[in-house]
């Protein structure tokens, strides 16, 4: 989807919110509401939606009326602002919005290690307790203020096939017409120095700090294998050993990270390029905006992306 | 001397009492039969570290993490992969015996990897909190500069940090390898460790840095990466095997950090 500015964007939710436009679920009645654009996403999704999910409504209330949807890969303060200065209040994002798998509204507290702390309740308020965490409590009051409905769409969204996270980096790389007749997320492009692919990856992908590189900067890579997200030594070891060039969103360091090094310092033509796992996910969420105008037509769709978490010192 | 008595001396003199159920701290080739020439402390087994050990007569490796990409060094999930062999080759040939020590070194006191952490980042404890906090207050400064002195230090090339480099900060936690602490402590402007999911964790710290940024909030997150966060507790480590193995060169050698990243 081409980005739309914010004025042309705001135009179109003032045309979506003209009379003349039906919702299909709503006969007689021009209002979509949240449950509306959730029920046409389970159901145009193209997989049975599971039970136990991690996917589903985070935040918001199903009756609000949708004037807009935005995608992004991490639903972040500034990303949920954009959308509601756009007019776009119903948000998919496929990463948590609250700081946790858990993403419930009052996200865990304190210190958190390998493995990680279940989530406490969430107290009742009394004057006795500290104040409420100020950026918990901001996002909280941003969405209730805006009526924001914020819906999490990542498992189901992956088991699209071909994996439409994959397709979405193909897409920003300009690599669809390489792909791999044998493996989807494998595609043959023209031979390039590591370096230079680095390169291009960063300027397509939108990387600033985020972007680690294990492999020699001149060594020409043509293979290229896609593991967006977040993918397990397994992973790595079903690909690497058939491409030049993993790109990756996230590893483990101990698992992948020393698997692709140890490859290389053996004397192989091998790289990996990690470039975190939000940036890997975003041109996916780009798709899933193009998706979502099948899902609602009637509405104004648009991709509002995160951006690279990351910088490096200069 | 052979490698068993290595690892009943690391045993008698570790402090804290054995785990016999830790799965990590084992032999991953070799055995206590394995007569020992020297020793290497490192953070990896990567190949150049076994060739380089090799070099200098090292035959004990005495690494912080995995040997075969993964945690469990479980070989049923690798043992098809030509990598592999080539790795258990290259061990065998040297006569190579390699004994893991993670979850004891994390639990002896002082835990090395946070006073090799702290001395390679010039964290001094004359500013922490109190002993054993890994939490220091050090004079005002910015994020940016901060983070800029951090990378100087560590010499990290890929070093990655979030947050806004203005920010006034000064307290800081520092965290080790995967043992990242959660940023959303009130009396923490930045966290300083290894490695840690980026996203859809227990908490997921680089979410909130960056609403916090929204905010004008003071936080920061660096991340080191995992060799440069716990490797220079492994310099400590073998002074500390030296000091009751006083036969035999110990010395530690680097895996050094896997990355590069683009300017």
């Amino acid at each position: 989807m081409k980005e739309l500015s914010r004025r042309e964007f705001a135009s179109l939710v003032a045309s979506a919110a003209a009379p003349l436009v039906f919702g299909q679920g709503v006969a007689g009645s021009p209002a979509i509401t949240a449950d509306d654009v959730i029920a046409r996403i389970k159901a145009q999704i193209g997989v049975p939606w599971k039970p136990e999910t991690i996917d589903g409504l985070k935040a918001g209330d199903g009756t609000t009326v949708v004037t807009g949807v935005a995608s992004t890969a991490l639903a972040t303060l500034a990303v949920l602002r954009r959308a509601a200065d756009a007019g776009a209040n119903f948000v998919v994002t496929t990463q948590p919005t609250f700081y946790s798998r858990a993403d419930t509204r009052q996200p865990p507290s304190g210190r958190s290690g390998r493995g990680g702390i279940a989530a406490p309740p969430a107290p009742a308020i009394t004057t006795d307790l500290p104040p409420a965490d100020p950026v918990s409590a901001a996002k909280n009051s941003l969405i209730d203020e805006r009526k924001l409905v914020v819906f999490r769409l990542n498992e189901h969204w992956r088991l699209r096939q071909p994996d439409p996270l994959a397709d979405g980096i193909a897409q920003a790389m300009g690599w669809t017409k390489y792909r791999s007749l044998a493996d989807p997320r494998r595609f043959d492009v023209p031979v390039q120095m590591l370096a230079s692919l680095v390169s291009t990856i960063q300027n397509n992908l939108g990387a600033h700090g985020g972007i680690r590189v294990v492999g020699d900067p001149q060594t020409t890579v043509r293979r290229i294998g896609l593991l967006p997200g977040s993918t397990p030594i397994q992973a790595s070891l079903a690909l690497l050993p058939d491409v030049d060039a993993i790109v990756a969103g996230e590893v483990r360091e101990w698992e992948s990270v020393e698997y692709a090094r140890d490859h290389v310092f053996g004397g192989e033509k091998k790289a990996l390029i990690l470039v975190g796992r939000v940036v890997s996910e975003e041109p996916g969420m780009r798709a899933c905006a193009d998706w979502l105008k099948t899902v609602t037509p009637d509405l104004p769709v648009r991709h509002l992306p995160a951006g690279d978490p990351y910088w490096r010192p200069a | 001397m052979k490698a068993g008595e290595i690892v009943e001396r690391i045993r008698k003199n570790l402090g804290v009492p054995w785990r016999d159920a830790s799965y990590r701290d084992t032999f991953k080739s070799g055995g206590p039969d394995t007569e020992v020439t020297g020793i290497a402390t490192t953070a990896f087994v990567t190949l150049e570290v076994i060739q380089r050990a090799s070099a200098s007569g090292l035959n004990m490796i005495v690494p912080h993490e995995d040997t075969f990409w993964n945690d469990r060094d479980d070989t049923a999930i690798v043992q098809d992969d030509p990598l592999y062999k080539t790795k258990r080759d290259l061990l065998a040939k040297g006569n190579i015996a390699v004994f893991r020590i993670h979850d004891h070194m994390h639990a002896q006191r002082p835990d090395f990897t946070y006073v090799g952490s702290a001395r390679l980042l010039g964290l001094e404890a004359t500013h922490e909190t109190a002993p054993g906090s890994h939490r220091f207050v050090i004079p005002q400064t910015t994020l940016g500069a901060f983070a800029a002195e951090v990378q100087r230090r560590t010499g990290a090339r890929a070093l990655r940090v979030v947050g806004n480099p203005d920010a006034k900060v000064s307290r800081i936690q520092l965290g080790v390898g995967y043992a990242t602490p959660a940023i959303n402590s009130r009396d923490v402007d930045v966290v300083i460790s290894g490695e840690q999911q980026e996203a859809d964790g227990a908490f997921d710290s680089p979410a909130y840095v960056l609403d916090a940024a929204t905010l004008g909030l003071a936080k920061g997150w660096i991340m080191l990466g995992h060799v440069i966060s716990e490797e220079a507790g492994m310099l400590e480590m073998a002074n500390w095997i030296k000091s009751f193995v006083p036969e035999l060169p110990v010395q530690l050698v680097k895996a050094g950090e896997p990355f590069w990243g683009p300017k």
